[in-house]
């Protein structure tokens, strides 16, 4: 047990962090909720950060810390998937990766090479042609997109599936991990500098309270999301899951309350964050189907047709 | 960063695993119900006393003192067993947590050989003198006085919510002996010196946990304080440091959670319906442990831990309110005789977020050092 860095994980981290920093400016004419950046994508391809979780010495764990940072940044690009369950994947199949559950609209979908198809049970993956899916208007803060029918499926055999549902809890918890870390700060700012009655709103302690509570539920969820990263268990993604949509379901109301009025602007960027973050809350069945894999994985509750083992 | 244990430290938990499985009685599980109660306090003395001759009491103290210099993980792996188990140490998990090394760092060399060998050798209990009437939270306000008399302190006022003192043999005692925090001084008081009055407070926590203790007129002798007159603060702080963490209770509540679940699958009442609740406080439990392990982790890399360690500490305050909850709705029939452990557990859980300082003290601490917020106005 040690949780400090390594020095390849430092360095990682350090140079990560050096890049993000070139797309930390908030913009102030953007008054959309998608704000994607091609240039951070370019320059995360150039560097071959795609492939940290592949390299022995960083692995997936140094890809989470990696998706972490990157998730704090105003805008977004696709980086999750492509770490972290790209390299799970039988076969090679090309970035950016979308995700569709369902037949809903899903993130990336209508940019992606790659598309990961959640039906019910079963994980299929495609490579769907230009004039398969297309771009749709959405209120969440990702770029969302549609497949149409007909899209040819490769379907993932059961081991596959579960090892590719395993891998986007993690890369879920990861990336709510640090939208969760961006909401906050959002909210200290404004906490800070906004004044009422006299003093700054921070100095309340109904708020101090809240935000502090929203501090640790959200540190929680990040050591869930490296620990699951750096074990690859399925135990530990399933928590870390479950705990990233249920503190973000809290927090994103709380941050939301902290900003009042502000926060419901487009100027403000707060929303990038919580609209992004009210994009994963959905995925992978939301808490139920997150109830669902901790029940199974940790509880040992039987899987459909299964009888159920005995724990602890 | 790595989530694994190292071979040693699988060793040293499968060790102390093993020695609960050879020296907790089969009655072990009623017993653990009621945390201070006469039975619990002579059985944690038999108990510790074996601890200590297989040497898993104080490992991580210096060999001075009958340890081992063992690392902090040593220690915490141990408290993980320990609680889990249901606390067979009783109040003695402060002699070894916190009590003994402030004795080692403020003690004369009187005092630490008079207490710190029986320490180590498992055979006394001590209670922590802090709290009273008008004095929780705001401890600096306590009002116990200590009046110098010649060479002798005579100390009169009113201790409250203090744990084991039915049992203890002696008190690590806070009072005052001049004006402000700088005017309150530490005293080690045998508990059988005449003027001491305890009186057990009914709880819904069980027997023999919380009690008044009136102090009349109770003569010490000067070697009686620790360190110097008004340094209590700062060793208190240091006490602090070293619970920072406090009890790992994440660990009893995960194995009570998988109790639980285990019951309802026995009757068939694991379904879907209890999945979210029961999920949801098995991830809070994960996360309460994760947030332990990152402060011990600091500790072991002799970093001292800041904030972080409240966050720690209500993370686990949130997990045991959930297993709470879960139990409460889902296995109602635990709290009316249906099993010793979950009652037990539950009973204790509900001081989680007050014993050891409030957890709102622990939330403001957080504002104001983790996230940076503006303080309160005083």
């Amino acid at each position: 047990m040690d949780f400090e860095l390594t020095s390849d994980q430092e360095a990682l981290l350090s140079a990560i962090d050096k890049l993000a920093q070139r797309f930390e400016t908030k913009p102030t004419e953007f008054h959309g909720f998608a704000l994607v950046s091609p240039e951070l994508e370019r320059e995360l391809e150039e560097g071959q950060y795609y492939d940290v979780a592949q390299i022995p010495e960083l692995g997936p764990l140094a890809a989470a810390l990696a998706i972490e940072r990157l998730a704090r940044l105003p805008c977004t690009a696709e980086i999750a998937l492509s770490m972290l369950l790209r390299p799970q994947l039988p076969g090679d199949w090309p970035r950016p990766f979308g995700l569709v559950e369902n037949g809903r609209p899903g993130r990336f979908v209508a940019s992606a090479r790659t598309i990961v198809v959640i039906d019910g049970d079963s994980v299929s993956v495609a490579q769907p042609a230009a004039g398969e899916v297309e771009a749709v208007d959405s209120l969440l803060a990702y770029p969302m997109g549609r497949m149409k029918v007909g899209v040819e499926l490769t379907r993932l055999s059961e081991a596959d599936a579960g090892t590719a549902r395993k891998w986007l809890r993690i890369a879920l918890a990861a990336e709510t991990s640090g939208l969760l870390q961006a909401a906050l700060a959002c909210a200290v700012e404004h906490l800070t500098l906004r004044k009422q009655f006299g003093r700054p709103l921070g100095a309340f302690q109904a708020l101090r309270h809240r935000m502090a509570e929203c501090a640790v539920l959200a540190g929680g969820v990040r050591w869930l999301a490296l620990k699951a990263a750096g074990t690859a268990d399925e135990a530990d993604a399933a928590l870390a899951a479950m705990h990233a949509q249920e503190s973000a379901t809290r927090i994103i109301y709380d941050v939301h309350q902290m900003l009042a009025a502000m926060g419901m602007t487009l100027e403000h960027p707060l929303h990038l964050w919580t609209y992004r973050l009210k994009a994963l809350l959905s995925e992978l069945g939301g808490r139920g189907g997150q109830s669902l894999a901790v029940a199974r994985h940790c509880f040992g509750a039987s899987a459909p047709g299964q009888p159920s083992e005995a724990t602890h | 960063m790595d989530f694994d244990w190292d071979p040693e430290q699988r060793a040293f938990r499968a060790t102390v695993r093993d020695f609960l499985a050879a020296h907790l009685p089969p009655d072990w599980e009623s017993l653990a119900h009621g945390p201070a109660s006469a039975a619990q306090s002579a059985f944690s003395k038999s108990f510790c006393g074996g601890l200590a001759r297989a040497g898993l009491l104080v490992p991580h103290w210096p060999r001075r003192w009958g340890g081992r210099d063992a690392d902090p993980w040593t220690a915490f792996i141990l408290a993980e067993e320990m609680w889990e188990a249901g606390e067979p140490r009783g109040g003695q998990y402060m002699n070894v947590n916190w009590i003994g090394p402030t004795l080692m760092r403020f003690g004369t060399e009187r005092q630490q050989e008079r207490y710190i060998p029986q320490m180590a050798r498992g055979e006394t209990i001590w209670c922590q003198g802090f709290s009273e009437p008008e004095a929780g939270s705001d401890l600096a306000s306590l009002r116990t006085r200590a009046e110098k008399h010649g060479t002798a302190y005579r100390i009169s006022g009113q201790k409250i919510w203090t744990s084991y003192a039915g049992h203890a043999d002696t008190c690590f005692l806070l009072a005052r002996t001049g004006a402000g925090k700088d005017g309150i001084s530490v005293f080690l008081l045998p508990m059988e010196t005449p003027g001491i009055t305890v009186r057990q407070i009914p709880s819904i926590i069980g027997e023999g946990d919380i009690h008044e203790v009136f102090l009349d007129e109770v003569t010490l002798p000067a070697d009686a304080l620790l360190g110097a007159e008004g340094q209590a603060w700062e060793i208190a702080r240091t006490a602090l440091s070293l619970e920072r963490v406090g009890i790992p209770r994440f660990a009893l509540a995960t194995r009570m959670l998988h109790r639980a679940v285990e019951t309802l699958k026995r009757a068939g009442r694991f379904g879907q319906e209890t999945f979210a609740q029961a999920a949801t406080a098995r991830a809070a439990c994960e996360a309460a442990r994760l947030y332990s392990y990152s402060i011990i982790d600091q500790r072991r890399h002799g970093k001292t831990a800041g904030p972080e360690a409240s966050a720690a500490r209500y993370a686990t305050v949130m997990a045991e309110r959930l297993v709470s909850e879960f139990v409460v709705e889902q296995v109602p029939e635990s709290l009316s005789g249906g099993d010793a452990m979950l009652l037990a557990h539950h009973q204790r859980a509900i001081v989680a977020g007050i014993a050891s300082g409030a957890a709102e003290i622990q939330l403001n601490l957080i504002a104001t050092e983790l996230l940076k917020l503006p303080r309160e106005p005083r």
